[in-house]
Order: C-alpha cells, then sequence, then structure tokens
C-alpha cells in the first residue's frame, strides 16, 4: 500500500471496526473492545503518516486523494493540509485513548448491546474524521449526518434525563444540520460547484461578490454550525445533554464534537469563501467578537455556578468555544493562530478533565464537589492528572493552555478588542478560583473521618484501573508535550494553514 | 417564547426572500449549475461509466463515496434505535399498549400479502438489478424489498415475519451490506489503485473497465439494497414493539 492511501486508511479504519463491531462483537465484550482499539490505532497510526507528509511538504500545498481515481470538480476528494491534518490528529488521537479508557466504563454503564455502543462509538468517530479530511462541502454534510446520528444514540445512552436532554439536543442540531445544508444548496446554485476549492476560486467573481444569495448562504452556514458548537446564545442544548450521559459517551463527545465543528467553521471561512469575503463582504467581526467574549463571560459565570464537576466542565466548553471563534474572527494572525492551536489544546484539555471526574466518579460514585474530597490522597494519579488539566484550563506555562491564551490575547491586542481580552482574563481567573477550590477540596481528607478520632484515619488508595490511568497519563503527558513544542506546532504547520493574507 | 420564535421565523422568512432575489429562474439553462458539471456528466457519463442512467453513474460512480455514508447513515440509525430501545431489563412500562382483543387471523388480508409478497420482491430486485440502465437503484430496491417484509409483520405478525427472516440474520447482513460497499472499494486499494476506483476490477474478471464500472455500481447497488431491506425491517419490528418484539402493532 503506497503512502497517499493513508489519507483514506484514516477514515475507512473506523468506519470498518464499526461493521466487524457489529458483526462479530457481539461474540464477547472483549471482542468488541479490542476491535475498536485496533481499529482506532490503525486510523491514528495513519494520521500520523500523514501528518509528517503533509509537515514535510508544507509550503507545497496540501495532499490530495481522488476517490474513484476521478478529477475533482467532477468526483469528491479529500485534501489534506497543515490545519486539518492537526485537528485530524488530535481527533483520531483523543479517540484512541477515549477507547482504551473506555473499558471499565462501558463495562459498568451500558452492559447489554455493548457492541452496538462501540459500533456507533466508531462510527461517531469515522464520522469526525470524514468530516475534517473531507474537500467537498456536501459530502462534509453527509458526514455530519453519520457523527450527529451516532452522538445523538451515544448521548442517550445515559440515565434519567438523558433521553430528554438528547431529545433538545436532537432537535437543535437537526436545524443546524437543515441551515448548514440550505446554505450548501445556494452556494451550489450560484456556483454549479461543491468542490470546495473550486468553489473559493469561483468566489472572487465580482457578481459573486455582492450576490445577496451568497451572502444569505453564508449566514446560514455559519448560525447552523454556531449551533452545532453550542456558540452562545445557541448554546441551551450542551450542559443537560453532556452531563446527563455516560461518563464514556461525555469523554468521546465533549472534546471533539464542537472542536470538528470549529474547525469546519474556519474552513467554511477561508477555504469555501475567502479571507476578503468573511471579514469585509460581511462585516460582523467586531458583532461576532463581542458576542464570543459575551460567551466567555456567561459560560465562565454559569460555570461558577455548577455544584455538578461534570456540569461544570460544560459550561467551561460553552466558554472555550467564545475563545475559538472569537479567536478566528479577530481578522488577524495572531487570533485564527491561537483559535486553530485552541483546537488542538481544547481538546487534549477537555479530554484530560473529563476522563479525570470519570474515574473519579468511577470510583466513589459520586459527581458533585464532594466527590473530589480527599481526593489527593485516595486516588493521587488521578488527583495529578486532574491538577495537570485545571492548570491547562486555568493557562499556566508550560501547559498548552497557556499558548493558546497567549495567542488569543496578542491577537485580540493587536486588533483593539478590549472586550475580547478582558473577556478572556475573567475567564481565566475564574477557571484559577474553580480549579483551585477543587484542588483544595480534593486535598483535604473526609472530615468525618477527622472527627471522630481527633486525627486522620488511614486513608486507604483506591486508585482507578490501569486502563483508565494509562490513557489519562498520555493526556496529561501531551497537554505538557504540545505546550512545549508550541514553537515548533506554530512555525512548521499552522503558520501554513493561515489563509494568504493573514501573516504572523 | 412563542414571541421570539415568530420573530426568528420573520427574520429567517425575510433572509430566505432577500436570498431568492437573485437566483437563477426556475430551469435556467444558463444558470451555474447547468452549465458547469452537469455538461460534464451528460456528456461524459457514458463513455466513461458505460451506464446510461445518469443519475445512477453520479451517485454510485462519481460520487460513490457520498452514497458509501448515506447508507452508513441508515445502517447508524438502525443500530441506534436497537441501542435505545432494546434493553434488559425494561425500565419503564412500555408506550405502545397492546392492540386490544385481536379477533383472529384475518384471511382475505393475509391472503392479499400471500399474493403481493412474492410480486413486491421480484420487482424489488428488478429494481436493483435495473438501476443503473433504468430509474431504480439500491435505495429503492431496499425499501420496496423491506416494505414487503412489513407486509407480511403487518398482515400477519410480528413472530411470523421474524420466523421467516431472523432477528439474527438481519442485524448480519445490514452490517454485511455496507461491508459489501466497503469491500468492493477496498478490493480497487489493494490493487493499487484508489478507493472505489472500479476499474481496478476489470483485470480481476477480466473485462474492460467500462464494464468493470458498471459491474461495480451493480456490487454497491446491491450492497445498498441488503443495507437498507435490514434496516428498514429492523426499525419496524423495533419501533412496532416497542424493542420487544412480540406482537407489535
Amino acid at each position: 500500500m503506497s503512502l497517499e492511501q493513508h489519507a483514506i486508511i484514516i477514515i475507512l479504519a473506523p468506519l470498518l471496526g464499526a461493521l466487524v463491531i457489529s458483526l462479530i462483537g457481539g461474540l464477547h465484550r472483549r471482542v468488541a473492545y479490542l476491535t475498536l482499539v485496533a481499529a482506532l490505532a490503525v486510523s491514528f497510526s495513519s494520521t500520523i503518516a500523514t501528518l509528517s507528509q503533509v509537515a514535510a511538504r508544507a509550503a507545497e500545498g496540501p495532499l490530495h486523494y481522488f476517490l474513484g481515481d476521478w478529477q475533482p470538480p467532477y468526483g469528491i476528494e479529500l485534501v489534506i493540509d497543515p490545519l486539518n491534518a492537526l485537528v485530524l490528529t488530535m481527533v483520531a488521537g483523543v479517540s484512541l485513548l477515549v477507547a482504551i479508557y473506555s473499558k471499565e466504563t462501558v463495562r459498568r454503564e451500558s452492559p447489554d448491546r455493548l457492541h452496538h455502543y462501540y459500533t456507533l462509538f466508531a462510527l461517531l468517530v469515522a464520522g469526525l474524521l470524514g468530516i475534517t479530511a473531507t474537500g467537498d462541502i456536501f459530502n462534509l454534510y453527509v458526514l455530519t449526518e453519520i457523527a450527529a446520528l451516532a452522538s445523538y444514540a451515544l448521548l442517550a445512552s445515559g440515565r434519567g434525563f438523558a433521553y430528554y436532554a438528547t431529545f433538545k439536543y436532537i432537535i437543535m442540531g437537526t436545524i443546524g444540520a437543515c441551515f448548514y445544508l440550505l446554505g450548501v444548496g445556494y452556494l451550489y446554485i450560484k456556483t454549479g460547484t461543491l468542490n470546495m476549492a473550486e468553489m473559493q476560486a469561483f468566489m472572487t467573481r465580482p457578481a459573486l461578490l455582492h450576490s445577496e444569495s451568497i451572502r444569505v448562504a453564508f449566514i446560514l452556514i455559519m448560525v447552523g454550525l454556531w449551533i452545532k458548537m453550542a456558540f452562545f446564545p445557541l448554546h441551551g442544548w450542551l450542559p443537560n445533554a453532556y452531563t446527563r450521559t455516560s461518563t464514556t459517551t461525555s469523554c468521546l463527545v465533549a472534546p471533539l464534537m464542537t472542536k470538528v465543528s470549529v474547525y469546519v467553521m474556519i474552513r467554511v471561512m477561508f477555504g469555501v469563501f475567502t479571507l476578503p469575503y468573511a471579514y469585509h463582504v460581511m462585516g460582523w467581526n467586531t458583532a461576532v467578537v463581542w458576542l464570543a467574549s459575551l460567551a466567555i463571560v456567561a459560560g465562565s459565570i454559569g460555570a461558577l455556578a455548577q455544584t455538578n464537576l461534570k456540569r461544570m466542565l460544560t459550561y467551561i466548553i460553552v466558554a472555550e468555544v467564545g475563545y475559538m471563534v472569537g479567536g478566528a474572527w479577530l481578522g488577524n494572525a495572531a487570533g485564527l493562530t491561537g483559535a486553530i492551536y485552541h483546537i488542538i489544546s481544547d481538546g487534549l484539555m477537555t479530554a484530560c478533565l473529563f476522563m479525570a471526574v470519570g474515574a473519579i466518579t468511577f470510583k466513589t460514585g459520586e459527581i458533585n464537589l464532594e466527590a473530589m474530597r480527599g481526593v489527593f490522597r485516595r486516588m493521587p494519579v488521578t488527583a495529578a492528572i486532574f491538577v495537570v488539566g485545571g492548570l491547562a484550563m486555568i493557562g499556566i506555562p508550560p501547559t498548552c493552555g497557556f499558548f493558546s491564551k497567549w495567542y488569543l490575547l496578542s491577537g485580540g491586542l493587536a486588533a483593539g478588542h478590549y472586550g475580547f481580552v478582558v473577556a478572556l482574563l475573567f475567564s481565566s481567573l475564574v477557571n484559577a478560583v474553580l480549579f483551585f477550590r477543587l484542588f483544595e477540596i480534593g486535598y483535604y481528607p473526609l472530615f468525618d473521618a477527622q472527627s471522630e478520632a481527633g486525627q486522620h484515619d488511614k486513608v486507604v488508595v483506591a486508585e482507578a484501573p490501569l486502563s483508565m490511568l494509562v490513557p489519562m497519563l498520555i493526556t496529561a503527558a501531551m497537554i505538557l508535550v504540545v505546550g512545549l513544542y508550541t514553537s515548533r506546532i506554530v512555525s512548521g504547520l499552522i503558520e501554513y494553514a493561515l489563509p494568504a493574507g493573514l501573516k504572523l | 417564547m412563542k414571541k421570539t420564535a415568530l420573530i426568528i421565523i420573520a427574520v429567517l422568512g425575510i433572509l430566505l426572500l432577500r436570498a431568492a432575489e437573485d437566483l437563477p429562474s426556475w430551469g435556467d439553462p444558463q444558470s451555474p449549475a447547468s452549465v458547469h458539471l452537469s455538461n460534464y456528466y451528460l456528456e461524459e457519463s457514458y463513455e466513461e461509466t458505460s451506464v446510461p442512467n445518469i443519475v445512477t453513474a453520479v451517485l454510485a460512480d462519481y460520487r460513490s463515496y457520498d452514497t458509501l455514508f448515506e447508507t452508513v447513515v441508515i445502517f447508524c440509525a438502525g443500530i441506534t434505535v436497537l441501542l435505545i430501545l432494546r434493553r434488559t431489563p425494561r425500565r419503564w412500562p412500555k408506550v405502545i399498549s397492546p392492540r386490544p382483543n385481536r379477533p383472529g387471523a384475518d384471511i382475505i388480508l393475509q391472503t392479499a400479502a400471500r399474493l403481493l409478497v412474492p410480486m413486491m420482491q421480484l420487482f424489488a430486485l428488478y429494481v436493483v438489478a435495473h438501476g443503473h440502465h433504468s430509474p431504480g437503484g439500491g435505495f429503492q430496491g431496499g425499501v420496496i424489498l423491506g416494505a414487503s417484509l412489513i407486509l407480511l409483520a403487518l398482515s400477519y405478525d410480528i413472530e411470523m415475519a421474524l420466523h421467516r427472516f431472523k432477528e439474527k440474520f438481519v442485524l448480519l447482513f445490514s452490517a454485511g451490506g455496507v461491508l459489501l460497499y466497503a469491500a468492493i472499494g477496498l478490493v480497487c486499494l489493494y490493487l493499487g489503485r484508489n478507493f472505489l476506483a472500479y476499474g481496478a476490477w476489470a483485470d480481476l474478471l477480466g473485462i474492460s473497465e467500462l464494464a468493470a464500472h458498471s459491474h461495480g455500481m451493480l456490487g454497491v447497488e446491491i450492497g445498498v439494497a441488503i443495507t437498507v431491506l435490514c434496516i428498514m425491517f429492523s426499525l419496524y419490528i423495533d419501533l412496532a414493539s416497542g424493542g420487544d418484539l412480540d406482537e407489535g402493532l
């Protein structure tokens, strides 16, 4: 198999994994688990191969893969450039880690129909990877449907109100998808093509530049994507849907779904439309950045009000979406670099925190702040991982959270958008309050144990199983590694991902 | 809440009306969609794929990758219903109440169904097999096949239909159909061409590249039909019985 086939293997491996799990996963729990992990491992290694290929030829342009050997625009192509190579690696890596992590949690949470759960797990990953890799605007929609359908099913597999919360998400998600499809329809009517690169080439025609229907298409696609990524004020569905569901699902869906939607937004802005179109013809920049600032503030305040750990994290996601949308719309290189870099770093941080909280819940059976009580003694490794994730969320060097905030802040200052800068700083402060409060709760042992004997009882160390610890450790390590290699990532990849006309 | 909804709908309506202003008029031969890709497909598709049905050529060859994933969407929907409805033990009482006092088998319905079902299935096979020459194809044929089984389940009962088509096989074939589609593409990849480049089958089957395109399309249509058939049936039996696979509607 030649080197260029890696691009399609990235998507096919989880797809075939899903089919094989569906066929033989019912035999035994372990068969389903191992098939999933193997499929995602193949996919991840292909993303690494593709990433190194793209990095080696970053200056020459993207890799193209023509499906069915049909030249675009007649057929569909995959286009891998530095931007989506990074996102692909993040998505495949995080999903592989979550798959390994899921061994014990899925067994406890959905013991029956486990192979159906894993089938949908693999389909969700295939959908997300396909969305990221494609160079065809309609193909993106088809894969969005797969990712959305699979995520609805996975989110509904929680307990209690999960069905109701997911139902709301289905309504919102479907409206978002309809908006996107309607926008694609307008674009097709006006340009006659579905290939992103060709559409962008047509976009410079003056007739299209000032066409009302193209403007409406842009608005529809943006609003549709904002619903999908839970951008304030369209975020109402997210906290409930992500909180009520099972641990495994929230670990998988929370770091990936919103991030991929942000990637699609950036891709549509600069890969289908053009930089002058997004920034100048629409004239939205300031309004969107203000909205993003509001999202950050609202998400942070929302997080502050929660006593449920998972729910707190979901509100942080709402704030983080504000970071990325704001960064992308600041209109300068630093802001966009921050937004792209934050897709990677936020994926890792969210995965790390959700997995750590999941492990704590797994051992204590609690999900409230009280679950943290004495966690440093009972689960020292998990607690340390949680601290790394928390520090990254606050933005303390050398974690990757610091560097994305750095780029976003300098972008905000360069654009003279002080509201966004203040919102970012406010959110960092709120995150500091949130996480240091949790660290404090976690550092002190149970009060009951203290009061009875007047001294600390011997605390039994009860760590999470190894299958959970190892992926969490790798995620925490990656937060630090990505942080330390920031300059290499930015100068070697993200710089080439910026549209022409924006340079660092 | 109602007022907000009204405002949103009004804004959306104005937006869409403004967009409608500069859309090309209905059936305009000079519209971008008619002059760019359509011409190519109309003129070249028979030369390149040897399939006279242009819609099928675009669907199952030029944009075959899309169609693969559309089949996966159907498969995904089926698994979703299974994951949500089929839980043991049940956590809440059944929502669908069983039919009160079933008055026994209805001989007219059952006889009609017995006569109809083979016809439907034969016609469905024709729709699948002839899909790349005349209107039809995998989705359509699969739906007719699925409908024939649903008709059986409706006029007799779900157990009878399941006796004819065991649930184990329903699940096996629903994944198998997609797998057949993907495998046809993967063989091309294995033979050194790109995924879904049907031309790679030419040497394997000992036919020309053009015929390989036509045969490849037939193969993927069969895969689509199998998945659609199984998922339609699976959706029906699960939804109609609330996941219990008993008497049903």
